[in-house]
């Protein structure tokens, strides 16, 4: 696990380089998230909406949204696909996300179209690492986890 | 006296605000047809006309009055821009599919969204613009109205 300013960045994710990072699953199918990076500079989240399951998204569309008292913001997918699974838990406490990220508070599940090719628009490795260095530090983010 | 481009600006942004007001009645009034011709306005304005002259003209410019081709605050404003044109395509479709249940989500990400980033244009943009435009803002004005006048 690699950390910056406070931020951790697992380096066997893939990422969008903004807010969002994947994780194959395998079968074509991927968890979406957002980084802890975005959920600091977000602030403490007080609402989620996730796309309901059976939803085809286009590459780039909104698979959920998220406000805090301070900010809101989309949270794109990579790849055009559907909704299989989104986390319910979120729904109901999107300050989660605050607290486990990577973890607990993974936001959807979807089945790509094109599975294949659907890691061809994110990044990952030392190269993703550094790039995403480089938006903590653009944005002057230093990372705080909440606890509860 | 002539207005300059801060204020001109400022105002655009709550004649925008009014336009998307309008279309968010219509859509609680279950009056599609008008709520898709108001968004379109809405969309026209923001996305043809306002962000724009934002990015072709009134960021550059800050960003050489500043020192240098990257800042943080325009990185952050063309990113702001560029999620706002992703949501008002979602805002569309779900006029288009008479769903006026997702079109509420999305407003109310939509408009918390416009708050944040036009009270940071306002507040860190607008006042720095007659100094950084070489013409105290005479051609944003005019792009400005003329992209107005253009039908969407």
């Amino acid at each position: 696990m690699s950390e910056f300013q406070g931020c951790q960045l697992p380096e066997d994710l893939f990422y969008d380089l903004d807010y969002v990072w994947v994780r194959p699953e395998g079968e074509g199918i991927f968890t979406i998230g957002v980084t802890d990076p975005a959920q600091t500079m977000s602030g403490r989240l007080q609402k989620a909406r996730i796309k309901k399951v059976g939803t085809q998204l286009a590459a780039g569309r909104h698979v959920a949204t998220l406000e805090s008292g301070k900010w809101a913001g989309g949270v794109p997918v990579p790849f055009a696909g559907e909704v299989i699974e989104r986390n319910e838990a979120l729904l109901e406490d999107p300050h989660l996300i605050n607290i486990d990220p990577y973890g607990d508070a993974w936001i959807a599940k979807l089945r790509a179209e094109d599975p294949e090719h659907a890691l061809d628009s994110v990044h990952t490795g030392p190269e993703a690492i550094e790039a995403l260095q480089a938006w903590i530090k653009r944005y002057d983010v230093q990372c705080m986890r909440c606890s509860d | 006296m002539t207005k300059d481009i801060g204020t001109i600006m400022q105002q655009d942004h709550e004649r925008l605000d009014q336009i998307l007001a309008n279309t968010a009645r219509a859509v609680s009034e279950k009056h599609w047809v008008e709520a898709a011709q108001l968004l379109e306005a809405f969309r026209h304005g923001i996305v043809d006309g306002h962000m724009v002259v934002e990015e072709s003209l009134l960021f550059p410019a800050f960003e050489h009055w500043e020192g240098g081709e990257e800042h943080p605050l325009t990185e952050l404003l063309r990113k702001g821009h560029k999620d706002l044109r992703v949501f008002f395509t979602e805002m569309a479709e779900a006029i288009e599919n008479q769903d006026a249940e997702e079109f509420t989500d999305l407003l109310s990400t939509v408009q918390t969204i416009l708050q944040q980033h036009d009270a940071k244009e306002e507040a860190e943009l607008y006042p720095h613009l007659a100094e950084a435009l070489p013409d105290h803002g005479v051609e944003a004005i005019q792009q400005l109205h003329l992209l107005q006048e253009e039908k969407a």
